[in-house]
This record gives structure tokens, sequence and C-alpha cells, in this order.
């Protein structure tokens, strides 16, 4: 018998590349974080690795850093995703029709959302700090200076407005440039109607941004979810851990205490809060439009 | 009412330039009054010359991945009949929005393994096909017609030959779009370059410039401020010239 040669055919070439990058670098570590799970797995166990059970998963909920971090995420989330979203909207009905320099405008809105979140983290640091840029404004009105980033109950606001700050214009752009697709004869009939700015808004406007809407809430808020730069930069999670967050408690638990059995856990209930999240907010808006356009922030 | 907005939108502009403005003043403000020499110890002991070089290698390298393996898994996606293709494209697509921090602790474990941290194959192989942006290419193919290929393939040609020959140069526009979108990712990401390398000299930018205010210098605001600025410089300078494509490039996909 001849020896037989693997023809492949060239599509099967065309999806190698992905499909073996896909599978090496993620369902492979996506598997393996599974099984992580359910194992004691620390290089610095004398012991070894040893399978566990179940008990990463009860270790979560008698772990009170964890459920600090929890709720300083959900906080961040429930406290800056809305607050975007309409600061956004509202940017982008400022942004509707023809108005001189609206590229400026749009391009220094944009601005922030091409920089690093190093570079911003840094940049709100110094705004921050003592001698920084808040303070002295606020010197000028007289009111007195204050320790942004070390009062445990200024400093996880302080980075919540970095955020909204940070993202807005990105979303204000998203939803300019959705509005764009509704027609003007809309607007038209509405000014005929005696629509007011208001009304015009709530009936034309808001309903056919619906999908945008969705959209933009659904990617900030996994987004959000992952918060962890920011406070790694500017806080370490301080002070009195009122700035820890997930992905920074993940971060610790594995690459500080070498813990990554349990910090297998942590990422899988951060991987589930974000999804279960976006579900919610894609549901609430009953929008067929699927994810697909989203650019992963 | 053009006159209030227009006021208010001046206003927002000053509030996102504000920051920025106190970053570069604070950066070029020395005891010897203005001046560039925090950026140049910055950039000598930082090492900065190092993050940078390492940045643009890793940015040139993720990117010609992404053009080729993504240009070919879109193209297969939009025009052949592959069994199992919609579930194939569906993995694809879910890829794209899960929270990659699950895949943190394994990845590091698998590059440890592997014996792979702290170079740049760790920086670059998990990197080098992003599904968004086959996304992107799938998309766009579809709206191609197909006559050329059809002609191609009647010639003779291989699906190599067709694929770069032929469809290749049609895909400008969309590629345009895949080059902005890989690049200011890449340039900017933080979390899987930090975790994937240990030594000064593999840093990229933006881990390199975390670490300088994590040390001695952390509130040695002039030379933290230098290094911001020299890691934002080059996306803000190709933000300056190519705006349109590069806003246009980012809201892609997105207005219905």
């Amino acid at each position: 018998m001849a020896t037989r040669r693997l023809v492949l055919p060239p599509v099967a070439w065309f999806l190698l590349p992905w499909a073996a990058v896909y599978a090496a670098f993620f369902v492979f570590p996506f598997v393996f974080s599974f099984v992580l799970a359910f194992l004691d797995y620390n290089p610095l166990n004398v012991a070894g690795t040893r399978f566990v059970g179940t008990e990463n998963f009860a270790r979560l909920f008698g772990d009170s850093a964890f459920h600090g971090a929890l709720r300083n995420t959900v906080l961040f989330v429930a406290g800056t995703v809305p607050v975007t979203t309409a600061a956004a909207l509202g940017l982008a009905a400022l942004l509707r029709g023809a108005i001189p320099m609206k590229g400026v405008f749009k391009a220094a809105l944009f601005l922030p959302s091409i920089l690093s979140v190093v570079v911003i983290s840094l940049l709100f640091k110094l705004f921050y700090a003592p001698g920084g840029a808040l303070n002295e404004f606020l010197a000028r009105l007289g009111i007195e200076g204050h320790g942004w980033l070390t009062d445990p109950r200024t400093a996880l606001p302080a980075i919540m407005a970095m955020d909204v700050w940070a993202a807005v214009g990105y979303y204000a752009i998203v939803l300019d440039a959705a509005r764009t697709s509704i027609p003007d004869s809309l607007y038209e009939a509405a000014e005929l109607e005696g629509a007011g700015t208001w009304a015009t808004f709530r009936h034309v406007t808001f309903p056919l941004l619906k999908p945008a809407i969705a959209f933009v809430l659904v990617i900030n808020t996994i987004r959000s979810f992952q918060v962890f730069v920011e406070v790694l930069v500017m806080t370490q999670g301080g002070p009195l851990g009122s700035t820890n967050t997930l992905v920074l408690y993940l971060y610790d638990t594995a690459f500080r205490r070498l813990d990554y059995g349990y910090a297998s856990v942590v990422a899988y209930a951060v991987f589930l809060l974000s999804g279960i999240f976006s579900i919610v907010a894609m549901r609430r808006f009953r929008s067929e439009t699927a994810v697909e356009g989203a650019r992963p922030l | 009412m053009r006159l209030v907005r227009m006021a208010l939108l001046a206003l927002l502009v000053a509030v996102m330039a504000y920051p920025l403005a106190w970053m570069i003043a604070t950066s070029l403000e020395t005891a010897e009054g203005p001046s560039l020499r925090y950026y140049g110890e910055v950039w000598q002991a930082g090492p900065f010359d190092r993050y940078f070089i390492n940045s643009l290698a890793v940015a040139v390298i993720v990117l010609l991945g992404n053009i080729v393996c993504c240009t070919m898994a879109g193209y297969a996606f939009a025009r052949f009949r592959i069994r199992g293709g919609k579930f194939l494209f569906l993995l694809v697509l879910s890829t794209i929005m899960l929270p990659k921090q699950v895949i943190l602790v394994p990845l590091y474990i698998l590059m440890q393994k592997m014996g792979l941290i702290d170079t740049y194959w760790a920086l670059t192989l998990p990197f080098l096909v992003d599904p968004f942006n086959i996304f992107l290419i799938r998309q766009y193919v579809s709206t191609l017609p197909a006559d050329c290929e059809e002609a191609a393939r009647i010639d003779g040609a291989g699906e190599f030959t067709i694929l770069f020959r032929v469809v290749f140069p049609m895909l400008k526009p969309v590629l345009a779009v895949v080059a902005i979108h890989t690049c200011l990712t890449n340039w900017n990401s933080f979390l899987f370059p930090f975790i994937l390398t240990h030594s000064s000299n593999m840093r990229t930018l933006p881990v390199g410039l975390a670490m300088l205010s994590q040390g001695a210098h952390s509130i040695d605001w002039g030379h933290l401020m230098a290094g911001a600025v020299i890691s934002a410089l080059p996306v803000v300078a190709a933000f300056l010239v190519l705006q349109r494509r590069i806003i246009g490039g980012l809201t892609a996909g997105i207005s219905k």
C-alpha cells in the first residue's frame, strides 16, 4: 500500500493559525483554570499539589477580603456605568446637527480613550495629590484641600470620577455615530408637532438609540468589572482595602501569595459576574443587536 | 441655543484638557525652569528607551501576525462552507467579549512551564490572532463580490494565491481598521505584559511606567509625567494625524 499523505483542504490551512493559537492560549488555559479551581496548587507548598474538591469555592464564602473586593467592584460598576451612559447620551445630544468646530470637540472627547490606563491613572494620582491640580483649584476658591486618595471615604469615588472622565467621550462618540442613522425626517416631524428638546429626546432619540445604549451598557459593564490597573497604580487597593477590587484581589492571590488554585476560583467569580450583568443589561433593553460590533476595551 | 451648546462643549473640552495640560506642565517644570531634563533622564535611566523598543517590537510582530492570520481565518469564515463553521464562528465571537482574567493564572503557569516567561514569545504568541479582527475581516469580505475570486479559480490559481494576490489588495479599508485596533490595544496593554515579564529589560512602556510609579519614584512627579508623556506621545501623534480614521475605526461595526 502506498504511503498516505495527509492532505488538508485549503480552508483548513486558513483556519489553522487561529485554531492553534486559540487552542493553546485560550481553550487550554480555560480548561486548565477549571481544574486549578479544585486544587491546592501553590509552588511554595512543600506537600505539593493536592486535590481539595470544592474547598476553594467554600473559602470564597468566608473570605472577608473577597467580600470587600466584591462590594467595591459592584459599587464601582453601579456608580460609574449609569453616570457614564447618561453623560454620554447628553454629550451625543450636544453634538447633534451642524455646529462649528465639531471635529475639534469630537477629537477632544475621544482623546482619553486612546491613552493607556496607566498614563491616565498616574495623571489622576497627581491630579488628586496633596499639591495637585484639584486641591490647587479648590484653594483658589477658598476650599481646604483634601487627601483624596488617602481617605478611605473618598479614594474609591475619586477613582470612579476618573473612570467617568476617561470613558465618557468614547461612549459619546459611539452613541453619536449610532444617532446619525436616525433619519432627520423624524426630528423634523417632532419639531412640527411642537415637541421640545426633552420630548424629542424621549420619543425619538432614546427609543431609536436603545440598541446602541444596550451595547454601551454591556461593554462598559464588562470593562468596569475588570477594574484593576487604576487601583494598582493609584492606591494598591488601599487605604484600608477601600479600593480593593476583584481583579486586584485575583492578582494578589495569584502573584503575591502564589495561591493559584484559589485565585482561579476568584477569576471565575469575575467571569460569572460580568457575564450575568451583561446578560441582564441586554435583556432589559430587549435588544436584538448582538454584541458583535463590540471593540473589546 | 446653539451658543449654549457651544459653550457647554467648550467647557467640556477644558475639563478633558486640564489634566493633560497639567501632565505636560509637570514634566517640563524643573528646578532650573522649563526644560526637557526629566525626559532625558527617564529615557536613559528608566530605561524608557528599552521599553519603547519592546513596545514597538511587540506591536509590529502582533500586527503582522494579526494581518496574516486574521485575514486567512476571516476570509475562510466568509467564503467557505465549513462543517461546523457556524459553531466555530460563534466561538470566535464569544471570545471577543469574555473577560480575559479567567485565563491569567493558567496562561502564566503554561508560559512558565514552557520557559517563555520574560521573552518576546510570551508577549506576542497569545495575541497573534485577535478574534475581533477575524470578525471585522469576515464582515468585510462578505460584502465583496466573489467574481474576481471565481475568475482566478477558473484560471487555475491556488487558494493561497487567490487570497493573497486577489482578495488581499481589496481589503485595505478593513485592514486599516484592524491595524488601528491592534496597534492601540497592544501599545496600551498592561495586565498580560505585566504578568508575563519579570526583568526590566522585557517591560513594555505601560508596564515600565507603572513600575516606575511603584518604586522610589512614586511621587517624583517630574520624571513620572515625562515617562507618561513618552508613553502617550506616539498614539497622540498618530491620533492627531489620522483622527477621522481612528475614531471611525474604533467605533466600527457599532452603528446599524
